[in-house]
């Protein structure tokens, strides 16, 4: 899996690719949290080339979003493939995370999205 | 039937999931079936190096896999403290906080899950999937 983090003018772009599991959620979670606690005030996951992700890298999305609700960063994924929504929709967690189509979409709007303020 | 042996270090459950993906959809599950019983089979693998060992990377776990005319089975072998079934409840999906998914997504995947209680030497979880029946949606 490969992590790459790129500055936009409207959001920071976490770029990740491959197989999200056990082995590699670490290295995501460094890469989220780092940013998150940056004081970044949009940071957006780019999924697109993510071919497999498990319930340590789900448990590693929903870190980041509590994360974001604490440090009022607005966080947005997109670019997911069938396999990754169909896992976060059988945890029935695509009612909690903001989800873009694409990389256009999510810049365009994620700077007027609210900060998520659902968890406890 | 099908044993691989392999240490418990998480870089290496792409290999299981590989495995199981490929023997599934060679014996008639459609590739989006055979993907959720190679996650079913990480999870529960995952669950395993975490929980049972505690993260130590240096301990065995082994996977076997028997095909029948109308299922699957798979059996994972620890040789960890006993685990009891009830560990494998999943937790409320209400509840929305990191962790405690792997259970659930192993139930969901899987049409039965249970530990072979006359295996001596750690853990043996046995899973159960069958093959959708021809001409049935």
């Amino acid at each position: 899996m490969r992590v790459l983090v790129r500055n936009e003018v409207d959001a920071t772009i976490i770029d990740c690719t491959g197989e999200v599991d056990l082995y590699s959620s670490p290295k995501l979670r460094e890469a989220l949290l780092h940013e998150m606690r940056g004081a970044k005030a949009n940071v957006l996951l780019n999924l697109s080339g993510v071919s497999y992700i498990d319930s340590s890298g789900i448990a590693t999305l929903v870190e980041g979003l509590q994360l974001s609700q604490r440090t009022q960063t607005r966080f947005g994924l997109y670019g997911l493939r069938n396999n990754a929504r169909s896992v976060l929709e059988l945890a029935r967690l695509t009612r909690v995370f903001t989800i873009f189509e694409d990389e256009r979409e999510a810049l365009t709007k994620i700077a007027s999205t609210q900060p998520f303020s659902g968890l406890v | 039937m099908i044993r691989i042996a392999v240490s418990s270090e998480p870089r290496l459950l792409h290999i299981l999931r590989c495995v199981v993906r490929c023997f599934a959809q060679e014996v008639g599950f459609t590739a989006e079936e055979a993907d959720s019983l190679s996650m079913a089979i990480d999870e529960a693998a995952s669950n395993i190096i975490r929980h049972t060992y505690g993260n130590s990377h240096d301990a065995r776990l082994a996977l076997e896999i028997r095909t029948y005319p109308d299922r699957m089975e798979f059996a994972l072998e620890d040789s960890g403290p006993k685990v009891r079934l009830e560990s494998l409840e999943p937790r409320p999906l209400d509840e929305v906080r990191p962790g405690g998914l792997g259970t659930y997504f192993i139930k969901c995947f899987m049409d039965s899950v249970a530990f072979d209680e006359n295996f001596q030497d750690g853990n043996r979880l046995q899973l159960v999937k069958y093959l959708p029946r021809k001409g049935v949606a």
